[in-house]
């Protein structure tokens, strides 16, 4: 290794073992330390109101979901338009429980980390059984084979009585070791769980992709014939990649149950789905940090034109309408730019502005 | 420090190694025979060539062995195994690999990382000894990256490591495709035309790349190759088809002599 490893800029390695760490420079390392310090700490010095609180959580839900959803659209290539159904098997693993069990339940209420778990692993199964046309379908077809899965989840969420026909089920506040969460707690507290959901859930992806189970999926979404050939099951790998996905829809599903503190099918149709779709696109399709920019950009640009729709609703004649068309123009707009004029993303503005930083301040 | 992978895999001596054994096969699509009553045995230990006109069923045949097809009838054993009916993927884990005509390669990673999938099976961890890294996954990933730099050391491929397979001239791509076979560590090596469309200089490397094959790895080669210059200089047997039929085989010498060949070649007088 070099002698001075806060600075270096070229290929030092003197083994194998330097060359698979995540953070080449203790810079880099520390950088990121104070990043991940600060993201817990400015909670308590900045008491933001529920409304943007909220905000922000829904954003670290997305982000669970946008992960899941880059491994298999991203990574291993297979679109999938039920990413929002998946996250509702999820949703609806609690909802099943709340019930059965009744919504105070202590399963429910103190055993909530287990419960979350619990509906990734459902929403693993799903991701499992759904991706099992994968095997002989490709592309565009595979795609309306998830399609259906979407069509299908809303339907039965909508036409069984135990689901309530997709009204909400309520869920109720969790215990925390302090005691029964609080109502003005309630957004704070989920934002310190889902950062801590967050941060696994990117080391945990992170570690997967530099070893074969990630490496495997560049591998059928490159050339599925060649993966056969190396000794790679490029139908199983498929499935592993939809299952790894239904992963994390089911958590972030499980997730949003809580923190919503209940579960109704208009959270997870169709729309929803390509919305998650367009946070993938934005963000960066085959990157890892791709997933944390998508949700990111579309969720404040939405937030901002939430206000300016609100600002213009007020100035402009009220037959035009324009709040209502803003949301969804805007939107639009974003989605179809990108794919013009950045198809790969706001990970690549990244990466450009990381390989413009490195030689500067004069590294050597 | 553990003794690295390459050492630690049983050396690959002539008795060890398993002849390919071809009988009979016949592979018809729809009315057209590919290959009709095709019977040849591949030694171990030798550089064997598959020549033939155009269309003549080479690239079927090493189909057939590499299990994307599986012929319509006849039998091809591997040692005391039977590959007729196996998949790609079963055929890789008996130690046949293979080079693709057309470039096959994972164009959106990086050299070492096709070189890595290739290693593929060979990394022995699971799961959450993946997702936690520290440990097993890392300390097997390092031994086979070793394995994987002592290919690109053999190819020659150092400068180009880390760069995108995809952006790489077309010589250095077919090479990657030579590098990644040979990184399964294969006891039978099929390449399919390695030297199409190169120059004269890359020719030249890629066959002292494939006569160190079968010297320094005690590989068998089998090539499918349309440069009869290349194949009469290299090959230890060869064995010609036209229309999906054997019509010759034996050593260079051999074959060049047969009338057959000559007919099929030049054409009638």
């Amino acid at each position: 290794m070099s002698t001075n490893r806060w600075l270096a800029t070229g290929n030092y390695f003197t083994s194998y073992k330097d060359e698979q760490r995540i953070f080449i420079t203790h810079l880099d390392r520390t950088f990121f330390s104070i990043f991940i310090s600060l993201l817990f700490i400015w909670p308590l010095l900045f008491k933001l109101s529920n409304k943007y609180m909220l905000v922000i959580d829904n954003i670290l839900i997305a982000i669970v979901a946008i992960i899941g959803l880059n491994i298999v659209t991203g990574f291993a290539g297979l679109i999938s338009i039920g990413h929002a159904a998946f996250m509702g098997v999820g949703a609806y693993t609690v909802a099943s429980f709340a019930r059965t069990l009744g919504d105070s339940h202590v399963i429910i209420t103190h055993a909530w980390p287990l419960l979350i778990l619990l509906s990734g692993l459902t929403g693993a199964v799903f991701g499992a059984i759904v991706g099992l046309p994968a095997m002989r379908l490709k592309h565009l077809y595979l795609a309306m084979a998830t399609l259906s899965f979407q069509m299908i989840f809303t339907w039965t969420i909508n036409f069984l009585e135990f689901f309530n026909q997709g009204q909400t089920i309520a869920i109720s506040n969790v215990f925390w070791f302090t005691g029964k969460l609080g109502r003005k707690d309630h957004y704070f507290f989920w934002y310190y769980v889902l950062l801590v959901v967050v941060i696994l859930s990117g080391f945990m992806v992170r570690n997967l992709l530099r070893t074969r189970y990630g490496r495997c999926l560049g591998a059928v979404r490159d050339n599925d014939r060649a993966a056969d050939a190396m000794g790679i099951h490029p139908g199983l790998t498929k499935v592993y990649a939809f299952g790894l996905a239904g992963f994390f829809a089911g958590i972030a599903g499980a997730l949003h149950a809580y923190v919503y503190r209940g579960v109704g099918f208009e959270s997870f149709t169709l729309h929803h789905s390509i919305t998650y779709l367009a946070m993938a696109i934005v963000g960066g399709l085959g990157t890892l940090h791709g997933s944390f920019w998508g949700p990111i950009a579309i969720m404040t640009l939405e937030l901002q034109m939430e206000s300016f729709a609100e600002y213009a609703g007020r100035i402009l004649p009220s037959d035009w309408n324009l709040a209502t068309a803003l949301k969804p123009l805007s939107f639009g707009l974003v989605i179809v730019l990108f794919l013009m004029f950045e198809p790969r993303g706001i990970a690549n503005w990244w990466r450009i502005a990381r390989s413009y930083t490195k030689l500067w301040p004069f590294r050597y | 420090m553990p003794a690295p992978v390459w050492q630690t895999q049983p050396e690959l001596t002539t008795e060890t190694m398993k002849s390919l054994t071809i009988s009979d096969v016949t592979l018809t699509f729809g009315g057209i025979n590919a290959l009709s009553n095709v019977t040849i045995t591949i030694e171990p230990g030798l550089i064997t060539s598959i020549i033939g006109p155009n269309g003549a069923g080479k690239t079927s045949l090493l189909n057939c062995i590499s299990g994307f097809y599986h012929p319509t009838s006849g039998k091809i054993m591997y040692g005391n195994k039977q590959l007729t009916h196996s998949s790609p993927h079963q055929v890789t884990k008996l130690g046949i690999s293979r080079a693709f005509q057309n470039l096959e390669l994972f164009s959106g990673l990086s050299v070492v990382d096709n070189l890595m999938l290739a290693r593929h099976t060979n990394l022995k961890y699971n799961f959450f000894q993946a997702m936690i890294y520290v440990g097993k996954a890392s300390r097997i990933e390092a031994e086979n990256r070793a394995y994987v730099e002592e290919i690109i050391d053999f190819m020659e491929l150092e400068p180009y490591r880390n760069s995108i397979v995809g952006n790489l001239a077309y010589g250095i791509q077919k090479r990657v495709e030579v590098a990644r076979a040979l990184t399964l560590n294969p006891q039978l090596l099929l390449l399919d035309e390695p030297m199409a469309g190169m120059n004269i200089e890359e020719k030249e490397d890629v066959v002292r790349f494939i006569m160190d094959i079968k010297k320094e790895r005690n590989t068998t080669v089998i090539l499918v190759e349309h440069d009869l210059g290349v194949v009469m200089d290299i090959s230890d047997r060869i064995n010609v088809l036209d229309f999906g039929e054997v019509i010759g085989s034996g050593t260079p010498e051999e074959v060049a002599s047969n009338p057959k060949v000559i007919e099929a070649y030049i054409g009638e007088d």
